[in-house]
């Protein structure tokens, strides 16, 4: 069954062929997005992730491979009304808000009853209400970032793309984003976010890709992604910390990491000692341990 | 063709302020060939500012479509225009829409101004009126071809290529115009140059409906270069 945004063996090249400084964007690219995930984006700058992006909404076309948008080729205009596009440092008419969604909602083909209702609805969801009639030139940049989502979601669109769409915002504007994120997935938009903003990612994605130099170094569940296979955190008590590396006491008990391999000798050395194991987990990492680690020069990803 | 008309309008309102100071320039510049009411203005002054207005509006219609697409691609805008439900196609008819529109309101400003020129001059004013659809037909050719040429090219560099074409013939003998009733461009600044204070006065027709059909062909070649052109590429 086709995804809702897929890559086949996608290629761009920027530059003429001829010429010295043509630069591969993406190489190869191949990737799938399911229906009702939220599915996070993530690479260097320059590593092809707008360049994605871009190719998706049909705004370039690719050297080599193919792709499709909810079922139809890139670039098939009559599709993008399905679909909601926020643009990394968002470019808007200076117009009053209201009247900027309207237009923008319009170009969607969306009636004037409906539109009436959008524009009211995703004002208030991006919490601009108070200020529907003023001109967006007077918006601070993280206004109109806002009045940029609620663009994009003025057609309860099925396949919401993201490009940096937190990048403005102040951290309690960023808690509102993703809130509203959350909330339209609920509600079965799928999410393709694209942001360096790690830690949101890891909040709010069910399956991240990670991209470098125009190739995919590592798509997966985000969970089974930060989980590590390498080492496992082991809880122990009646055991003086001091036996073990780097171990910390905390209300009798004590916390110490271990490699996979010494998994073994580590809880034998609990047991002889007289010590009770409470726990052992796979360390969990954080995405940007995860993001460094493939995308450092050198990485073999 | 929602989309068009919706496009078209940002157009125009995006570009509201030059097209008022143009407005501004036909009145002013039709009251200092009249001079300010005082005097009778000659038979040529009058010719003058309907050939030299006739130019202006046309070379101006021209450079607004040449300039449309750069300054979208420049500011970004035109990413969220067609991230929505608009094809190529459609946003280049917008663009010629919005070109067309604002011509159209020149020319009424235009003949406004011409018919209170003409009747200060004692002039018979019968021609005007054809002489407005010969400048509209300039219009349409002269914006579609520089469309064309900025579908793959700087604004400036597409202005200029479109003033090149059109003039091109005029650097050959002036018997050879005869035979260029179909050439883009030229036969309409001839007929433009042609015009006389006759109460018959009437631009060749055929050049008009050359013209006009003509634009329909550059509109179509601008759709088939720009439906293949990256948008999102800098264009600096």
């Amino acid at each position: 069954m086709p995804g809702v945004l897929d890559y086949e063996d996608v290629t761009k090249d920027y530059g003429r062929p001829w010429s010295k400084r043509q630069v591969r964007a993406l190489n190869g690219f191949t990737l799938s997005l399911e229906r009702g995930e939220i599915f996070g984006f993530l690479g260097p700058n320059g590593a092809g992730k707008t360049t994605a992006i871009h190719l998706a909404l049909g705004f370039m076309q690719a050297s080599s491979g193919n792709g499709r948008l909810l079922g139809k080729p890139f670039g098939d205009a009559p599709t993008r009304a399905r679909v909601g596009f926020l643009a990394e440092n968002v470019a808007l008419y200076h117009r009053p808000a209201n009247k900027l969604l309207g237009f923008y909602g319009a170009l969607n083909g969306m009636g004037p009853e409906r539109l009436r209702l959008r524009t009211r609805e995703v004002l208030r969801q991006v919490e601009l209400e108070m200020e529907a009639d003023r001109n967006i030139s007077r918006f601070s940049r993280g206004m109109q970032q806002r009045i940029g989502l609620a663009q994009a979601l003025m057609n309860n669109p099925e396949l919401l793309i993201l490009d940096e769409p937190t990048s403005a915002l102040d951290p309690i504007a960023r808690v509102g984003m993703r809130e509203l994120l959350l909330e339209a997935n609920r509600a079965g938009t799928t999410i393709f976010l694209s942001s360096h903003l790690l830690s949101e990612i890891e909040m709010v994605c069910h399956r991240v890709a990670i991209l470098d130099k125009g190739r995919l170094v590592k798509v997966g569940n985000t969970d089974e992604m930060l989980v590590s296979r390498d080492r496992y955190e082991i809880v122990a008590r009646g055991v003086p910390p001091a036996s073990f590396e780097s171990a910390q006491a905390l209300n009798g008990r004590v916390e110490f990491n271990v490699a996979a391999a010494s998994q073994r000798d580590a809880l034998e050395k609990v047991w002889s000692l007289g010590g009770e194991v409470l726990s052992v987990n796979p360390v969990r990492r954080t995405l940007e341990e995860v993001f460094i680690e493939l995308t450092s020069p050198g990485s073999d990803a | 063709m929602r989309p068009v008309v919706l496009i078209a309008a940002n157009f125009l309102r995006e570009h509201r302020w030059p097209v008022l100071i143009l407005f501004g320039w036909i009145v002013f510049t039709a009251l200092a060939a009249g001079d300010f009411g005082r005097g009778r203005p000659s038979v040529f002054d009058v010719i003058f500012y309907l050939e030299q207005q006739a130019i202006y509006i046309s070379i101006f219609t021209a450079f607004l479509a040449a300039t449309a697409i750069h300054n979208e691609r420049k500011s970004r805008r035109i990413l969220l225009v067609l991230s929505k439900a608009v094809s190529r196609a459609q946003y280049l008819l917008a663009v010629v829409a919005g070109s067309w529109a604002t011509a159209v309101a020149y020319i009424v400003v235009f003949v406004l101004s011409a018919n209170w020129l003409t009747a200060h001059a004692m002039l018979p004013n019968g021609g005007l009126w054809p002489f407005a659809i010969l400048i509209m037909a300039g219009v349409m050719i002269a914006t579609t071809v520089a469309l064309f040429f900025s579908t793959f090219c700087n604004p400036y560099l597409a202005t200029a290529l479109t003033g090149l074409l059109f003039c091109l013939p005029g650097f050959w003998h002036r018997h050879l115009y005869a035979s260029i009733t179909y050439y883009p461009g030229f036969p309409v600044i001839l007929q433009f140059f042609s015009f006389r204070f006759q109460a018959d006065w009437a631009p060749r027709w055929a050049v008009v409906f050359a013209a006009m059909l003509e634009s329909i062909v550059f509109w179509i070649l601008g759709v088939a270069v720009f439906d293949r052109r990256d948008i999102a590429v800098p264009v600096e």
